[in-house]
């Protein structure tokens, strides 16, 4: 059991250091607004298919990294990652099995809620960013996801 | 509540909504600190060298590619760079000639007025690493930290006038904010005629306004604007651009002034950081303390 417990981290920790390094991958600046949350869209993966793998340990700390790469105030991304990684968490039953499109809009909805934290701390603690095209990330993520989650299944059941 | 309490597969009851609110009391109280506080300097440093391992992986191919593209130019290009870089040179020699006759009056003329501008006393190079750091803020990261003197608010410069200054420091990394970043304004002077405003950064790389000017005010595109020195960060003198645009409505007392930046913001590798020697307050008598009025 606890060796079952250990291998399965494995791909978790993987995944999401790849995804970190993803997220600070150097862009041309046109291309950089469009950037999903690879990050993000990697946490949810865990949290829908194996929520005792990562949890909400993996979300707060994933969200911690992303806080110090990005170098906003700190615990932003965590309070962001650590909400809808539990709504994730919570509705893991029901997005397992709904269909392709569905699955999408769901995560549509996860990621703007995401943004909408990260758009709300920044504005309370005195760095708006009100450029419209942070609301492109979310909807790029969901076009993502079918692809994404296909990757990582791959990775997960090997 | 009972709703948000789920059993997964093994039967076992895992208490989200617990963990959930745990997790975002510490991420509030985090944000909190952070920002009312300044205590989580040092563990912000620390958490930057952890970062560091990632943001060097990320960093080396691109290095990698240009050590690896620099290493294989042909010979017609190295001759091509080394004339025109013999070119610029003399270019640049011709207009030093004068240089030190010029800087002479200055300090004397300085010295007649009782009053000496701050004066660069040291810098030090420091690379941009190829990491992006959030797309909707004008930030770079520099290999140059905390270890190497780097202190928060330094001003740092490039080969083409001023380049932003320093927002946050690491051990080994540091955060440079650009002047064009949407939170940066610096105290600038026209430098036809001196005339002092503020240039404020408006979150688009290759542009800063200058918003507090009236539509009166005698500014014309192509002016170059310097720092002026004031508020103590940046030295003065050094260009910060020239005036692209003035846009005069005259329902409106401000002018709009678009400025094109003089620092390549978009495309420098090499930064200078630059520490002052504050000779004017050495200089000034101490203030007299006010006298206080007798009842």
């Amino acid at each position: 059991m606890m060796r079952e417990t250990r291998i399965r981290r494995l791909p978790v920790a993987l995944s999401a250091l790849v995804a970190l390094a993803l997220a600070v991958l150097p862009l041309p600046e046109v291309v950089d607004a469009f950037r999903p949350d690879f990050l993000v869209l990697v946490v949810f993966y865990w949290c829908i298919e194996s929520p005792r793998a990562g949890g909400l340990s993996l979300a707060f700390f994933s969200g911690l990294a992303l806080d110090v790469i990005h170098g906003v105030v700190l615990g932003q991304h965590a309070l962001a990652l650590t909400l809808m990684g539990a709504w994730a968490t919570h509705l893991r039953l029901r997005i397992r099995v709904f269909s392709v499109l569905s699955q999408c809009l769901t995560i549509f909805a996860l990621l703007t809620g995401y943004q909408f934290i990260l758009f709300w701390v920044d504005g309370a603690t005195g760095n708006p960013v009100t450029t419209f095209s942070r609301w492109l990330a979310p909807f790029i993520g969901a076009l993502l996801w079918p692809l994404l989650s296909n990757v990582l299944s791959k990775v997960h059941e090997r | 509540m009972v709703a948000f309490r789920s059993t997964d597969a093994s039967g076992r009851t895992t208490g989200l909504l617990f963990r959930c609110v745990l997790y975002s009391l510490l991420a509030l109280g985090l944000i909190i600190v952070d920002k009312r506080y300044d205590h989580l300097g040092k563990i912000r440093r620390l958490l930057s060298v952890v970062a560091y391992p990632v943001q060097v992986a990320v960093a080396s191919p691109f290095e990698g590619w240009n050590w690896f593209r620099d290493s294989v130019t042909t010979r017609d290009v190295l001759r091509a760079d080394k004339t025109k870089l013999e070119a610029e040179l003399r270019v640049a020699q011709f207009r030093l000639q004068r240089y030190e006759a010029l800087e002479a009056e200055t300090q004397r003329l300085r010295a007649l007025r009782d009053n000496t501008a701050d004066v660069t006393e040291r810098f030090v190079v420091g690379d941009v690493m190829s990491v992006d750091l959030d797309a909707f803020r004008e930030r770079v990261l520099v290999d140059k930290g905390a270890g190497d003197g780097i202190y928060v608010g330094q001003a740092v410069l490039d080969s083409g006038g001023v380049f932003g200054q320093v927002a946050r420091v690491g051990q080994l990394t540091s955060e440079v904010i650009l002047v064009s970043d949407a939170a940066h304004a610096i105290p600038v002077q026209i430098n036809r005629n001196g005339l002092r405003t503020i240039a404020v950064g408006t979150g688009e790389t290759n542009r800063l306004k200058l918003p507090y000017l009236p539509t009166s005010a005698d500014v014309l595109a192509g002016d170059l604007l310097v720092t002026s020195g004031l508020g103590g960060v940046f030295p003065a003198g050094y260009p910060v651009g020239t005036i692209a645009e003035v846009k005069r409505d005259p329902a409106q007392s401000l002018a709009d002034v678009d400025v094109k930046p003089a620092a390549a913001l978009d495309r420098s590798k090499e930064l200078l950081f630059v520490w002052l020697k504050p000779q004017a307050a050495e200089l000034l008598p101490p203030p007299k303390p006010a006298p206080v009025p007798k009842k």
